[in-house]
């Protein structure tokens, strides 16, 4: 890291960032950062964010899990917040633009189930997939997406549930999301978006009720209460 | 698949934090559920350490935690990862407190205490952050007294810098400086770019 010219104000970020600043001097640091030359205010911007990054990383040596009443209460409390209420929302566009889109969106393909052993490891609490896992009458179905990737389903009837992983799938066009359908005999019930693809992602779907097929399809922002183009991908639940 | 009829959004969860919060911003409750799930031992872990008041704690991890449900999608990825985003914010508001009590009434000599303590019993079970756990601990291990002295006094206790630098009798420039070098030390000691 390169020493800037201001080293006062650079000296400052360190104890910024900690929080260890007081209130009455916060105005005049940021002030001083926004008059700075931008290699000094970029310079202070770095320091801040590496502090930042670097007790995100020792905040393990600390972590103690909390009551699960206090889960149980934040759940509560979020459920009936009323202070950002977004509807669903819903598209006429039609399905071959949307398609179109999927299909050029998606990419390479293999397979490796080794991510999913990860996304678990990372969940602290005993979890839907891993009661999926547990059950004795797991499942797993995989389909490749036509243009590239593949998603697999690890799914129980007993538990209700299944564990859907997509391995190197695009992400969705910038302004579109995935949106996965569980689709019974009362036709597609929206299983939730995907906004960003990672080379792998696992999602939970909590409640697989009657549905047969799990399906893809591409939708604008927020997803859409009801399909606005024809899947690009469907895994038999059956 | 013509014929579709009207239903309400079911969730999704991935452990993908960023991706979580894009979800969380649009009120998706699993999706929110799933990120405090993978969070909550740090957020909370992190406000103990800063409050050492079980009610205080609990008060103060749940307001973290519904400003992340109100405000997930003034997160921004350019600016850093979700985990220093979220951590950021506790630890923000855990400090508030911290000062807002001190204000009130003078606290304990609690403060006196010079080293990261880290918590015995009732710690998280994740695997992965039971490795993390010892990897972080190794470092701060790393660190001189001095350094890990400033860390624990600013960070943990919640004094300003100008409050620490007369706990150890020691400058202004002395205490900014041991405290950007053991943030450079941890920074080193834990490969984080």
């Amino acid at each position: 890291m390169t020493e800037p010219t201001d080293p006062d104000l650079i000296a400052l970020a360190t104890p910024y960032a900690l929080h260890a600043v007081p209130e009455s001097e916060l105005a005049d640091i940021d002030r001083r950062v926004a008059a700075a030359p931008p290699d000094v205010a970029q310079a202070f911007d770095d320091e801040v964010r590496a502090v930042r990054e670097t007790m995100a990383v020792v905040s393990a040596a600390t972590a103690v899990e909390p009551p699960d009443h206090l889960r149980d209460r934040l759940l509560t409390e979020v459920r009936g917040d009323p202070v950002r209420v977004l509807g669903p929302r819903i598209s006429g566009r039609s399905g071959g633009r949307w398609r179109g889109i999927a299909l050029a969106a998606a990419a390479a393909l293999v397979i490796g189930l080794g991510a999913l052993g990860v996304g678990l490891a990372l969940r602290p609490a005993p979890s839907t997939a891993e009661q999926v896992f547990a059950a004795s009458d797991v499942r797993t179905v995989s389909a490749q997406i036509p243009a590239g990737g593949t998603a697999t389903v690890v799914f129980s009837r007993e538990k209700n549930a299944g564990v859907l992983v997509m391995n190197n799938v695009a992400p969705p066009r910038q302004g579109t999301v995935y949106q996965m359908w569980l689709i019974g005999d009362k036709g597609p019930q929206s299983a939730g978006t995907m906004g960003a693809v990672a080379p792998s992602t696992t999602a939970v779907l909590p409640a697989l009720g009657s549905s047969k097929v799990l399906a893809f399809t591409v939708e604008p922002p927020g997803g859409s209460s009801q399909p606005t183009s024809a899947p690009f991908a469907q895994l038999s639940l059956a | 698949m013509t014929v579709f009829t009207p239903v309400t959004r079911l969730p999704l969860v991935t452990t993908d934090l960023a991706a979580l919060l894009r979800q969380v911003a649009r009120q998706d409750v699993d999706a929110f559920t799933s990120f405090y799930d993978q969070t909550r031992a740090r957020v909370f872990g992190l406000v103990t350490r800063v409050l050492r008041d079980p009610g205080y704690s609990e008060e103060t991890t749940q307001d973290v935690y519904l400003q992340v449900w109100r405000s997930a999608d003034s997160y921004n990825p350019t600016a850093g990862s979700p985990l220093a985003w979220l951590l950021t914010l506790a630890h923000r508001r855990a400090v508030d407190r911290v000062r807002s009590e001190q204000a009130a009434s003078a606290r304990d000599s609690r403060y006196g205490a010079a080293n990261v303590d880290l918590p015995s019993d009732h710690v998280a079970d994740s695997v992965i952050l039971r490795d993390e756990r010892r990897q972080v601990a190794d470092c701060l291990g790393s660190l001189t007294d001095a350094q890990r002295e400033a860390i624990q006094l600013a960070y943990y206790d919640g004094l300003t810098y100008a409050q620490v630098s007369e706990r150890l009798s020691a400058n202004l420039a002395t205490i900014k400086s041991r405290m950007r070098d053991a943030i450079r030390g941890l920074r080193k000691c834990l490969g984080i770019a």
